[in-house]
């Protein structure tokens, strides 16, 4: 029992300290990590648990950036209250993005699926370009700072830490769930499901929206932590990025997106910084991956150890942490 | 409110403007289909959609740009840069299937997804390393620039060349997916991979091909349009977006398809700047949108 | 005489050109274990299909315990009291054997829409005694893709029953086995539906397995019911001869 509270506890006390051993350029960059960590994990909830490929997820990644712009910059909250408002305001418009734009898209499975998403994420680019007075147009949205006491990057950290901790709580409480359960079988053999007297577009497009929600939620601590946020989070290229991410730390496992993200974020920061060709890098990357190690890094990890002993956990291929 | 309307299509009673835009229209779309063409046939064949495809299109304009430099004859250099720039895309995309695609054939959606991400990332960054960040400009050869006078309207002679050019393609596709053996195979593949393996066709060579000749389109509609659009980085990802459009709304895997709705989207867009100037590309995302709520398979592809 | 359990009557679909069903009517009773027996092609599947709700039917109506369920999605239909395996055994293949009926035991109970309590235990019990109704209580813990494919259809029916279905639709329950595994499959399936006072409407190629424990028989053909009635009288009939028994079995 020891043994299995230990990993966590470690990392818990790691994350807790990180920021006394980082300058205050990579505290800021730790932000980041935790903001595509979160924002990777929710988009595996579609992929990895619910088998749904969209092409579109970067567009709720990007309103909820656009949201909490607007909350810090418009809306006139004291700085308290703004930071109260900002996680649940891009979480509701991120659902509510998500809800319309998944109502449509579940009607459809597999390719035309993830077309309506890429059709639907367009729409939005193009609104973020041409909405100059709500997004100011071509140039984004800039000169955010967090409200408040948060505008000190130690502070900042610490909020992120907490809210994506929060979200990487509930997300996994959501696919533990029966629901989450649901959502595998379906990822399974959906005609199956449906004969089990499950309304599989309503689960679908609920998971749709949770995973949208939490992605927006991660837009959000990424923008203001960044200072801006552009139009060109919202255009098509936009959406390899939580493909990668989760791909690469390994889709079979709850974290493995996380991890994924992790490494992409450092990765990103360390080549940007010696060329300006990381799509480059990025590409050659993503083609070693598919090709190599299509399993990501955890898949890698758990090919790579011995097991040990029997695994508690009911479903097989998924570690049910 | 009918005010309003009258507003933003007053310009419905120019003849010279509905001529202009018609041709506008049309040309364009028949760059589209180039482009198009390639991406529904490796869709129907290969079942995998190719994001990279804008980035193929991208490296025949700049090809064209290259080769028509070399050569001091515009029109030497012209016609050079058409034929270099398939021919080279041709490789590039016997290339890219031999040696990636093929490796992924069966893995899952995301893979094959993540590949053709790369390649727009690979190629969009080889493009800027090789050509630099500017935007570049072909010049057209005298004999295809300047204007051909008919009802007393002014014609630009690179449309009508360009009109004419996409419509001596449409024919060929045609000739070949309905005259040929290949053609059959192609046509067979779009509607039932499986069983064309038990009639003992090779797939193999068969999926070269169709890739092949796709990129080698995409590389032709590239320098065909190299004289009239502007040939940057970033080009690669505006174009893709019209091409999805179209082969959503004309079926995946049709050709003919891509055909009527290239020319649909190329009109839609001509228009459509002068009725509404800000939000015209939002038409072309809602019709892709509707075709694809209301009616998946578009305008001619098969059932699913 | 009390109502039909499942009454259909004039159900047409159309494919196209293709007449899959050209009015098919038919009544069965409660506690009935009916037969459809019919060449390939006759419409047996897309017969299950349409009264399920996976394709809409053109015209006709479908009328379960009173209710009238044509053309419903198959969700609500399996909610009604219908459950139904497929001739292709459709079970989850990554998830082992208990895991499979816990899933439809988690649909049944409405669970899957609690997205915050853990799913632990919920219905591991239950899930057991339903393995051990269809003889697979050893196999538990074997993922249901690596199980023999008589064994597969034993999952399907417990599947199929942790819905506490008062309907059983059986597409082929004894497809792709030998002759002896299927008389046993057949008189398994029989022997849990008397027991819980199921009615049962299974479609079978295998003359022997109809004959041991039909009730009923409806002889379908070309889309449209050719013949009804009890095995005797099925049998003796010169239609059904010719088209079907008529033909090696």
């Amino acid at each position: 029992m020891k043994s299995r509270h230990a990993a966590p506890l470690v990392a818990a006390a790691a994350l807790l300290a990180l920021p006394f051993g980082l300058t205050e350029f990579w505290i800021f960059i730790a932000v980041e990590v935790l903001a595509f960590a979160l924002y990777a994990v929710s988009f595996n909830v579609l992929l990895g648990y619910g088998g749904m490929l969209s092409f579109g997820h970067a567009a709720f990644f990007g309103v909820g950036g656009y949201t909490a712009a607007l909350v810090v910059k418009q809306s006139g909250l004291p700085p308290v209250l703004a930071v109260a408002c900002l996680p649940l305001a891009a979480m509701f418009v991120s659902a509510a993005a998500a809800l319309v734009i998944g109502f449509f898209s579940v009607r459809r499975a597999g390719i035309y699926f993830a077309m309506l998403t890429f059709a639907f994420q367009m729409l939005l680019y193009t609104i973020a370009l041409k909405a100059t007075p709500l997004t100011g147009g071509d140039d984004g949205l800039t000169g955010l700072k967090p409200p408040g006491p948060l505008a000190q990057p130690l502070a900042y950290y610490y909020f992120a830490l907490a809210m994506t901790a929060a979200g990487l709580h509930v997300l996994h409480r959501v696919v533990s769930s029966p629901f989450g359960y649901t959502l595998r079988a379906i990822r399974a053999n959906a005609l199956r499901v449906q004969y089990l007297g499950i309304n599989v577009r309503a689960h679908r497009l609920a998971a749709f929206v949770v995973s949208g929600a939490f992605a927006g939620l991660a837009g959000a601590i990424f923008a203001l932590s960044n200072g801006n946020v552009f139009p060109e989070w919202l255009n098509w290229t936009a959406s390899a990025t939580p493909v990668v991410m989760a791909v690469l730390g390994g889709t079979a496992s709850f974290l493995g997106p996380a991890l994924g993200a992790a490494v992409y974020v450092v990765l990103e920061v360390l080549i940007s910084g010696r060329t300006e060709y990381w799509p480059l890098a990025m590409g050659i990357i993503i083609v070693i991956i598919v090709l190599l190690m299509p399993e990501g890094l955890t898949g890698l990890w758990r090919t790579g150890i011995v097991r040990r002993g029997a695994r508690a956990a009911p479903l097989p291929t998924r570690e049910a942490r | 409110m009918l005010e309003l309307i009258a507003q933003h299509f007053a310009w419905a009673q120019n003849p010279v403007v509905l001529a202009r835009q018609t041709l506008a229209g049309v040309s364009n779309g028949m760059l589209l289909f180039l482009i198009s063409a390639g991406l529904s046939l490796i869709f129907g064949v290969l079942r995998i959609l190719n994001f990279a495809h804008g980035a193929l299109f991208m490296l025949g304009a700049l090809i064209a740009v290259s080769v028509a430099a070399l050569l001091p004859d515009p029109l030497a250099g012209f016609a050079a840069a058409l034929v270099g720039a398939a021919a080279g895309l041709g490789l590039l995309g016997a290339a890219i299937e031999t040696k990636l695609l093929r490796r992924i054939y069966r893995a899952p959606h995301e893979m094959q997804l993540l590949l053709t991400f790369a390649l727009v990332f690979i190629l969009g960054d080889a493009a800027k390393l090789i050509w630099g960040r500017e935007e570049h400009f072909v010049a057209m050869p005298a004999l295809l620039a300047g204007g051909a006078q008919a009802f007393g309207l002014v014609f630009p002679l690179y449309r009508l060349f360009l009109i004419a050019a996409g419509a001596a393609v449409a024919a060929g596709l045609w000739v070949m997916l309905y005259r040929t053996r290949w053609g059959i195979f192609i046509r067979a593949a779009t509607m039932d991979r499986e069983m064309l393996a038990a009639l003992g066709v090779d797939t193999r060579a068969l999926f070269t091909t169709v890739f092949t000749l796709g990129a080698a389109l995409a590389g032709l509609g590239g320098a065909l349009a190299a004289p009239v659009v502007a040939v940057g980085p970033g080009l690669h990802v505006q174009v893709l977006i019209d091409a999805f459009a179209v082969v959503v709304i004309g079926g995946l895997g049709s050709v003919l398809g891509a055909f009527v709705a290239s020319l649909l989207v190329g009109l839609v867009n001509a228009f459509g700047v002068l009725a509404f100037p800000g939000l015209a590309v939002v038409l072309t995302f809602g019709c892709m949108a509707i075709v694809l709520i209301v009616r998946p398979r578009g305008l001619l592809g098969t059932a699913e | 005489m009390s109502s039909p359990i499942l009454r259909v009557e004039s159900l047409v679909k159309r494919f196209g050109g293709l007449l899959a069903l050209g009015g098919v009517d038919l009544a069965v009773e409660a506690g009935e274990f009916r037969a459809i027996i019919g060449p390939n092609g006759a419409g047996k599947s897309t017969f299950f299909n349409a009264l399920t709700g996976l394709l809409r039917p053109d015209s006709g109506r479908v009328t379960f315990e009173g209710r009238d369920i044509t053309g419903e999605p198959p969700h609500r239909v399996a909610r009604r009291g219908v459950a139904r395996t497929f001739q292709i055994t459709s079970v989850f293949p990554d998830l082992n054997a208990l895991e499979n009926v816990r899933i439809a035991l988690l649909a049944h109970a409405r669970r899957s829409w609690s997205l915050w309590p853990r799913a632990g235990a919920l219905g591991v019990e239950r899930a057991h005694e339903l393995l051990a109704l269809v003889g697979l209580a050893a196999s538990a813990a074997k993922p249901a893709g690596t199980l023999a494919h008589g064994d597969q259809k034993r999952l399907e029916l417990a599947i199929a029953l942790a819905g506490e279905p008062r309907l059983l639709l059986l597409d082929e329950p004894t497809a792709g086995m030998a002759a002896q595994e299927r008389l046993e499959a057949i008189r398994l399936v029989h022997r849990i539906a008397r027991e819980l006072g199921l009615s049962c409407v299974f479609t079978e190629h295998d003359m022997a397995v109809v004959f041991a424990v039909a009730t009923r028989i409806t002889v379908m053909h070309q889309g449209r019911v050719l013949a009804e009635g009890t095995p005797a009288e099925v049998r003796a009939r010169p239609e059904v001869q010719q088209v079907y028994l008529g033909e090696a079995a």
